[in-house]
């Protein structure tokens, strides 16, 4: 695995104002990073510019790496990187075992069987297989979801608000799940909850919408090491 | 409340089980002083048959299909796109237009003398003259086809983008595409198995449509053999020949059954591999060829459409246009002002349908949702489909049957009534969404002010929902200016409405009479809709001056 990097990223709405300026940063594989920052300091729209599904509304400049390999003007599916967002979106037209297969990347029939009993199995969701996502719990989605996004094979693991949505006693164990699965990827965490974010974590907080001057970032680059 | 809402849902239900009633009873051999004889044996007999329900199953078939597959092409190839933009501010306006002068149009750009010759003649194809290598209407129904594709695409295209909200389209795409696969693959595996279960109901309709049209395939289809309704609608004006008609007409019905099972089938099946090749990991290629391609062919249909409209408007002012000329080298007010006797008639006959049509649809289904919302009645949404899934010809045959055991063939009720039932779903279904949707804490708060309920829904209710219900109008006549069939069976020829006139006058009149009634009768809806998206806007201007004076 290696390293995410963000070089230069600067953001500006239509009007002219800067979500961030000059934005720097690099995750390593196995650490995360956490965005903080309360609604509308521009978070999301980061992890959408990284993604390559920014509103084109948006000016950008920046250039976003994974490794070596300059990812900034690849299409959305070639960049490889996991996405997570606050809903689980597992779609409803699928079993949970259709889901997960729809995550995975080649292999025969029987491969593909045997790689998604095993993650069922992992993530104590064995003989759930079958089952319509619409009859699992909160957290067992949560799981799926999760299990469907690391069966991709991405490179880096990008997380906004994954655990909004859930109850108080759930999040805690999907943190745990999460920070477990994810251990080899770099990963970069958005959130606003300073609950959300592992201890082993470094955070960069953006206080708030179009105030550059304010932003803790800029011109810097932290590492998550 | 609940007698209302019950009284609503028989005048609407009955007239459907007498329609039905109404065929199957001459066909039957029940009404021998009526409809004499053995009508499936003549019907059978007749070497008409076969030949005319094969063109049907062809052009209905095929119409339906392809309004699929392009509504699935514009969705994949033009969403989040500006062709997007511009196919949502365009299609609402084409749908106004009525299939009889849709057709016109169509005639008028795709005939060897239509506008799409004249335009490259002589430069290109060196024609001094029209040429004779093809014909409109074609032997096979193709040009047929092309109309309804014209006209039903936008139907359904609009049916999709309405219930694109409820599938959170840019999510499933961005999940869909972090996870490796393009966006044609993220839309056939994700959002379109989704959308299609919500507009399959709406196919259906279309389905039934495109088999059983009568106007369009008067002006578009073939004549020898005609299509399997045509051939209906003249064996039922043949003496002696109503038990075969209505056997006829309850074979049509049957006929469209036996498509919708068919595409159910055909269903399952591409459900069967498409659940196959989800879950196969292949990802595929980012094709922008593909794309491109496909905006192309929706831009070209768009295209084509808004031609055969323009094509109306300039036959209508046109005085002098001598092929090969791509435009008339005399203009002309005169087929408006001067032919007022011919088009001023079918116009005031056309407005008193309509204003019945939407004054009385309107407050039926206002108080049919009222009665719902005051659980009176229970939601009956499939009930409102039901005549939009019965080919009109089935119930029609029906009716007139009814009406000439009643006496009651001609009268102006009597049409009006059939025109009421056909736009009644559509008002139901366009404001049960809007209203179902408003909530309901506005009605609370205004009683807890000590506002009744006549108040409460004329003052705040209402006025909340205008835009939905001015839409809802806007349709009603729409629907109401394009009935032919209703007109024309059950008014005796007694009243000529625009849509009767130029059906009627088609191939039998100059060409600038024709292009008038027709522009004439896409005027009515599109002023409508016109109304329908400003007058809402000044209703809500007007009562923001009157607080702020206030």
């Amino acid at each position: 695995m290696q390293p995410l990097k963000v070089s230069n990223l600067t953001l500006q709405l239509p009007d002219g104002s800067k979500l961030c300026e000059a934005l720097s940063f690099e995750v390593s594989p196995g650490e995360v990073l956490a965005l903080m920052g309360p609604s509308g300091s521009g978070k999301s729209t980061i992890l959408s510019w990284i993604t390559g599904t920014l509103s084109p509304r948006i000016r950008a400049e920046g250039r976003v790496w994974l490794g070596d390999t300059d990812i900034t003007f690849l299409p959305v599916e070639r960049r490889c990187l996991g996405l997570m967002l606050q809903q689980d979106y597992l779609f409803p037209h699928m079993s949970v075992a259709q889901n997960l297969k729809f995550g995975l990347r080649g292999g025969s029939r029987k491969e593909r069987d045997e790689l998604v009993r095993n993650s069922l199995n992992s993530a104590g969701l064995a003989g759930m297989d079958k089952r319509h996502p619409l009859t699992l719990s909160g957290g067992q989605r949560a799981r799926v979801s999760l299990l469907r996004t690391l069966l991709s094979n991405p490179h880096a693991l990008l997380l906004d608000e994954p655990f909004s949505r859930l109850d108080t006693d759930l999040r805690a164990t999907i943190r745990e799940f999460t920070w477990d699965a994810a251990r080899k990827l770099p990963t970069l965490l958005v959130t606003h909850d300073k609950e959300d974010i592992p201890a082993h974590a470094q955070t960069v907080t953006l206080t708030s919408l179009g105030d550059a001057a304010d932003h803790l970032s800029v011109g810097e680059t932290r590492h998550a090491r | 409340m609940r007698l209302i809402g019950l009284s609503i849902a028989a005048l609407f239900a009955l007239p459907i089980l007498i329609g039905l009633f109404g065929s199957f009873l001459p066909a039957a051999g029940f009404m021998p002083q009526l409809a004499p004889g053995n009508g499936l044996q003549v019907l059978l007999s007749d070497p008409r048959f076969v030949p005319a329900i094969m063109l049907s199953l062809k052009t209905g078939l095929a119409a339906t299909a392809l309004v699929l597959l392009l509504t699935m092409l514009t969705l994949v190839c033009a969403h989040g796109t500006r062709l997007w933009q511009w196919l949502m501010a365009f299609l609402p306006p084409l749908l106004a237009v009525p299939h009889a002068a849709m057709a016109v149009g169509l005639v008028f750009l795709i005939s060897p003398s239509g506008w799409l010759v004249r335009l490259f003649s002589p430069s290109v194809t060196g024609l001094e003259r029209p040429p004779r290598s093809w014909v409109i209407p074609d032997s096979d129904g193709w040009s047929l086809v092309l109309g309804l594709v014209l006209k039903e695409a936008p139907f359904l295209l609009m049916a999709a983008a309405a219930h694109l909200s409820t599938i959170n389209v840019s999510d499933s795409l961005k999940i869909g595409r972090t996870l490796g696969y393009s966006p044609a693959r993220c839309w056939s595996r994700l959002v379109l198995p989704q959308l299609y279960a919500r507009i399959r109901l709406t196919l259906f309709i279309i389905l039934a449509f495109n088999f059983s049209v009568v106007d369009m395939a008067i002006l578009l289809g073939p004549g020898n053999p005609p299509t399997f309704s045509v051939f209906l609608l003249s064996l039922v004006n043949e003496p002696g020949s109503r038990a075969a008609a209505s056997a006829g007409a309850l074979f049509l019905a049957l006929g469209v059954v036996s498509c919708i099972a068919l595409v159910l089938i055909v269903e399952r099946v591409i459900a069967a591999i498409a659940g196959y090749r989800r879950v196969s990991g292949y990802r595929g290629r980012s094709l922008a060829v593909f794309r491109g391609l496909g905006q192309t062919v929706i831009a070209g249909i768009l295209m084509l459409s808004v031609a055969a409209m323009a094509m109306l408007l300039l036959w209508s002012i046109a005085r002098r246009w001598r092929f090969p000329d791509a435009l008339p080298s005399q203009w002309t007010s005169e087929n408006w002002l001067a032919r007022s006797d011919l088009l001023l008639e079918p116009l005031f006959c056309t407005l008193l349908f309509a204003v019945f049509v939407v004054v009385s649809s309107i407050l039926a289904a206002i108080a049919w949702l009222e009665c719902e919302r005051a659980n009176a009645v229970p939601r009956l949404d499939w009930m409102w489909y039901i005549p939009l899934l019965i080919p009109q010809i089935t119930l029609l045959f029906g009716w007139q049957a009814m009406a000439l055991l009643l006496r009651v063939d001609g009268e102006w009720l009597t049409v009006a009534y059939a025109h009421w039932v056909y736009a009644l779903p559509y008002v139901v279904l366009i404001m049960a969404v809007a209203w179902r949707e408003l909530d309901s804490n506005w009605h609370s708060a205004a009683a807890v002010l000590g506002a009744g309920y006549w108040k409460i829904l004329l003052r705040v209710r209402l006025p909340l929902l205008v835009k939905p219900v001015a839409q809802a109008a806007a349709v009603a006549l729409a629907v109401s200016v394009a009935q032919y069939l209703p007109t024309l069976l059950l008014g005796a020829g007694r009243h000529q409405t625009l849509s009767i006139e130029l059906v009627t006058s088609f191939g039998g009149v100059d060409r600038r009479v024709i292009a008038t009634l027709a522009a004439l009768q896409s005027l009515l809806p599109l002023l409508a809709f016109i109304a329908a998206l400003y007058l809402p806007r000044l209703f809500s201007t007007a009562n923001q001056d009157t607080h702020a004076t206030a």
